[in-house]
């Protein structure tokens, strides 16, 4: 028997939930059914939701089903972004994928690259400067200086599958314009894994502290908030600190989603909810950063 | 006798493939285990950060606080970015820890925390290694 997961169609941070809830009921039970990924009705995908379905194909396990949309258009974007390049190794992919290398127009900073150890990580931070300077000077109105912080936040998010997940990941960097919330352009990094996630890896250092309250949400309120680590050395947790600080300069956003929580340090243009529990669980971490264009009018 | 880390070249003999960028724990730790081999503890460090690209917060604290807190006693940084300060300062900070940063300019400043930030400086003029310029700032006598 096939159990289907239904990709919302426009899929993104906040439609993510309605995917987790799909995937959470299809893999109840725990009866080893093939799941079936029905991406027909996409029209758009963020790279939050592209990076976060490779994790749900990730954990799923035995070579789930894929369809992709029936949009030409869209199933051509999400293979310049190179989406197909990573699900071809999880999915039994149905429907017709063009054949495009992923892209390098300006919107697709990083195509969809995986994380599995410390030299991807020099990868995408390679990359990132030579494609991002441009882009964040040019469109975003960034001071040229803010590359470089920029790489080292995007180095940070990637580390956190390396050092905790437990399993590889995957990283994807686009620029567009948010019409929906800004009437202005973002930049957006998204992160995923379908490793352990925060309160597993803070549960043998942290659930004492926490006690009766120990659970997803005061997994990533240790972690974002107090900056605390697994780890006892006293300079492990700096990584999502920084994250934070550099975000706070240019009025950016982040968000964490592990198991059923999901945190957010949400700036002034965004009315997003600090943190939410009991959400449909969903495998790993998925981490997202937007800096919007500077200087422009807010919605 | 002051020692002389030039990082970007510990960096390409450290870590296979050809990286400008001071990114990661395990690369943070291999640069750090390079520079420790041939300085002796206790001594008086300038590292010279010129070609390094991007440092991350992993990277300052594997390197730079480890070498603060474990192996030198004065740590000056030299041929910085902003960026690169950015990723140093509020790792020292969480160590409580401070180093010395010689600006373009050849005056030193304090970088991390306050209280041996100012011992720090007292002693390399000192050692006479720093010493007041006329401006009143301090700049290296030697180095």
């Amino acid at each position: 028997m096939t159990r289907l997961v239904e990709v919302p169609s426009q899929f993104d941070d906040r439609s993510f939930d309605q995917f987790a809830a799909a995937y959470a009921q299809a893999t109840s039970g725990g009866g080893g059914e093939r799941l079936l990924f029905d991406a027909h009705a996409a029209e758009w995908a963020s790279p939050y939701g592209l990076v976060g379905l490779l994790a749900a194909g990730e954990a799923a396990g035995g070579r789930p089903l894929l369809t992709v949309p029936s949009s030409a258009e869209v199933v051509s974007y999400w293979a310049r972004a190179g989406f197909f390049r990573e699900a071809a190794d999880l999915f039994e992919i149905h429907g017709k994928v063009p054949k495009t290398k992923p892209a390098t127009e300006s919107e697709v900073l990083l195509p969809v690259t995986p994380v599995r150890a410390a030299e991807d990580v020099h990868a995408v931070v390679s990359t990132i400067q030579q494609r991002a300077s441009a882009i964040l000077a040019k469109e975003l109105g960034l001071d040229p200086k803010a590359t470089m912080g920029f790489a080292m936040a995007l180095s940070e998010a990637c580390q956190n599958i390396v050092e905790h997940a437990g399993a590889g990941g995957w990283v994807a960097v686009q620029a567009y314009n948010w019409r929906r919330k800004l009437a202005r352009r973002v930049v957006v990094i998204a992160v995923a894994d379908a490793g352990v996630g925060f309160r597993h890896s803070l549960e043998p250092s942290q659930a004492k502290r926490f006690g009766d309250r120990w659970g997803d949400a005061a997994a990533l309120e240790a972690a974002l908030i107090q900056g605390t680590s697994r780890f006892r050395d006293p300079g492990r947790g700096q990584g999502l600190a920084g994250i934070r600080r550099y975000l706070a300069r240019w009025e950016g956003k982040v968000a964490i989603r592990s198991g059923t929580a999901r945190i957010a340090i949400v700036p002034k243009w965004d009315d997003d909810v600090p943190l939410r529990d009991g959400l449909p669980a969903f495998p790993g971490s998925q981490v997202l950063l937007i800096i919007p264009e500077q200087g422009s009018p807010q919605a | 006798m002051i020692q002389h880390i030039k990082v970007h070249d510990v960096l390409q003999q450290s870590v296979a493939g050809f990286y400008t960028d001071l990114v990661t724990r395990p690369t943070g730790r291999a640069v750090r285990e390079s520079i420790e081999r041939g300085l002796p503890a206790g001594t008086i460090a300038v590292m010279d950060f010129t070609g390094v690209g991007c440092l991350d917060y992993s990277c300052a604290d594997e390197i730079v606080a480890k070498l603060v807190r474990e192996k030198v006693r004065v740590l000056l940084l030299r041929g910085t970015s902003d960026a690169h300060r950015d990723a140093i300062e509020p790792v020292l900070l969480g160590h409580g820890l401070a180093a010395v940063c010689e600006h373009a300019d050849g005056t030193l400043h304090m970088i991390g925390a306050r209280e041996p930030a100012a011992a720090l400086l007292d002693e390399l003029v000192a050692q006479h290694v720093a010493a007041r310029t006329p401006g009143g700032a301090i700049a290296l006598t030697a180095a």
